[in-house]
């Protein structure tokens, strides 16, 4: 069945080969909808798992981006530290600094402090972290970025002055010694960031006597699990928020992903619509030159179900071929449309638009599959109601 | 004039015997092709009954008649209806590949057939390679593929010239002293002629008078 379906099909080698790659086109597209459905959600997930950490905790419930200060973060961290459940805790502060770029042009930056852990959100390229017990000088980590913008290296010092948004205060500049470099996972490709020590952002930002903290980024022990530890955090502190990474990404599924997932539902949707529509005409236009030699093979004793077969077989080898070439398509199509959308502001590098999972594969199979057996449709419905004798009739009279 | 349906055959009773040679001629129009469809379980008829070597295939499903067509009938058209994507004796192992018949065995059958036709060389040439008398032969191959007891021709020879239709003619002579049973219809009197039995049509009954 499957090698006469491929030489009727190869009869009409152009029309073949412009449906294989109409296939092609229509399975790239719909491949990447597929991978953008869910590759915000996939390629945040890994980020936030990135560093380790499994639970965030913040004081109100709001996104992170809204910044609500979580006051006493000492005592939160004492108390969440003490937890069966967890196996470590971090509490983050984020600020602005400005510092003089080699021309001399004031150069703003995101200034990042974080408390004494075990773990650190952040991974360390060059150099070590910032040690709060290490010398008279502060210390600082910087981004590849800045590093490269401002020459920096190791042992080398850089003057910040405060731009932390709380209130307008001129606080006086401190002097940092860069001690390493870093990536930070949440960095956009143009981000200029430095991370120091909860104590030392706090003087750069004029808040020395503050207890404050923007989030607690926290691990669970192993065997336990995150929602072990969440929950063992809100029995302990309920005027806390905490959520396992899982349920971050879920509020963000609700409500910033959403745009995506209806963008990418509506153009697969489409794209399958003209698979459809393009593979339906071909076969259709193939049948009805076909009728003779149909019936003919009718007579000679192929059962209905035979010549339908033979109809479907066409369509899956060509939407099959079609979807195969689609792939490699798709993939460069995904990288040039992951380049288009990284131009966005604030996004982060690691982030990934269009992340691969093999479930995809499988899912644009089927879709494939199923479009391949409802584009056979209607040629099917022509061939099984083809009047064998008036067909051969009609065609010796014209 | 409003459209109505046609009736093509009526009040008609034939009985073939295994063995005979008959042709069944008479003008354009006469229901002599919508008979040998009858014939051929391709078409069924509105009233009365058909039946082949005892068995009414009125009360048969599609994959039933399929199946008789496939293994007890032959059928010979005018416009030949070979597979053009496909060579002659590929055309001729078609229909044994559908009854299952196996590679090994559908390839001593195919290059048989095309022998008896006299085309044993052309066996790997597509049907655009071939003359319409070639390509004729070839569609008798492959109504002989199953080795049918039964061979229909519906205007073998029409689309083919004098000399070449009575090759044709002859060839279906040879088939039927092979001990096949023959029913061509055609419009050509010098082939009816040939026939041992002739069955003339008009208004789609058969004139008793005319024939013989």
């Amino acid at each position: 069945m499957w090698t006469f379906a491929l030489r009727s099909l190869a009869r009409q080698p152009g029309r073949a080969i412009l449906g294989v790659l109409g296939v092609a086109a229509v399975g790239a597209l719909l491949f990447d909808m597929l991978l953008l459905s869910r590759g915000l959600l996939v390629s945040f997930r890994a980020l936030l798992d990135s560093a380790g950490f499994d639970v965030r905790v913040i004081a109100a419930d709001v996104t992170v981006a809204a910044r609500p200060r979580l006051d006493g973060s000492a005592s939160a961290v004492a108390a969440i530290r003490s937890l069966p459940e967890v196996e470590d805790v971090v509490p983050l502060a984020f600020g602005g600094a400005r510092t003089d770029g080699r021309d001399g042009a004031p150069l703003e930056l995101f200034l990042l402090g974080a408390g004494p852990a075990r773990r650190q959100p952040w991974i360390i390229l060059q150099g070590r972290a910032p040690d709060p017990a290490a010398g008279a000088a502060p210390e600082l980590i910087v981004n590849r970025n800045l590093a490269d913008r401002l020459g920096l290296h190791d042992g080398q010092e850089l003057i910040l002055r405060g731009d932390c948004g709380h209130e307008p205060a001129a606080t006086p500049p401190v002097r940092f010694r860069v001690t390493g470099r870093a990536s930070f996972p949440f960095d956009d490709p143009r981000a200029l960031t430095a991370a120091t020590t909860m104590d030392e952002l706090r003087r750069v930002c004029g808040t020395e006597d503050g207890d404050d903290a923007d989030i607690l980024l926290v691990a669970s022990r192993e065997g336990q699990g995150p929602m072990a530890a969440v929950q063992a955090i809100r029995a302990r502190r309920p005027d806390l928020h905490a959520y396992s990474n899982e349920e971050v990404v879920a509020r963000f599924q609700q409500v910033g992903f959403s745009y995506f997932r209806q963008i990418s539902t509506v153009l697969s949707s489409i794209t399958l619509f003209f698979g459809f529509l393009l593979i339906t005409v071909l076969l259709t236009v193939s049948v009805n030159q076909r009728f003779a030699e149909i019936a003919a093979l009718r007579a000679l004793g192929f059962t209905r179900r035979r010549v339908i077969l033979d109809v479907l077989a066409q369509s899956v080898i060509l939407v099959g071929a079609g979807g195969l070439v689609s792939l490699p398509l798709g993939f460069l199509l995904a990288r040039r449309l992951e380049a288009i959308l990284h131009a966005m502001p604030e996004i982060p590098a690691a982030m990934r638009f269009f992340a691969f999972e093999p479930r995809a594969l499988g899912v644009h199979a089927l879709l494939l599959m199923v479009t391949a057996v409802l584009a056979a449709a209607y040629p099917m419905r022509l061939v099984a109601r083809l009047p064998i004798a008036a067909t051969l009739r009609t065609e010796v009279v014209t | 004039m409003p459209a109505g349906p046609v009736v093509a055959v009526r009040d008609l009773s034939l009985r073939i015997e295994p063995g005979e040679f008959v042709s069944i001629c008479g003008p354009s129009g006469c229901g002599k092709s919508t008979l040998l469809h009858i014939l051929g379980c391709v078409d069924t008829p509105t009233e009365g009954r058909l039946l082949v070597e005892g068995a009414d295939v009125g009360t048969l499903g599609d994959a039933e008649r399929s199946a008789i067509r496939l293994s007890r009938i032959g059928f010979v058209f005018q416009r030949f209806f070979l597979l053009p994507m496909l060579t002659a004796a590929e055309n001729v192992e078609l229909p044994q590949a559908e009854a299952g018949a196996p590679r090994d065995q559908r390839r001593r059958r195919t290059a048989e057939l095309l022998d008896y036709v006299g085309l044993g060389r052309r066996a790997h040439h597509r049907p655009s390679q071939l003359s319409g008398g070639e390509a004729q032969r070839v569609a008798i191959a492959r109504a002989l593929a199953n080795r049918p007891r039964l061979l229909l021709a519906d205007e073998p020879t029409g689309e083919l010239d004098q000399a070449t239709g009575q090759q044709i003619v002859g060839l279906f002579e040879r088939v039927h002293a092979d001990g096949t049973t023959v029913v061509v219809v055609t419009h050509d009197l010098a082939i009816a002629a040939r026939t041992p039995r002739m069955l003339a049509m008009r208004d789609g009954r058969i004139d008793e008078e005319a024939s013989r």
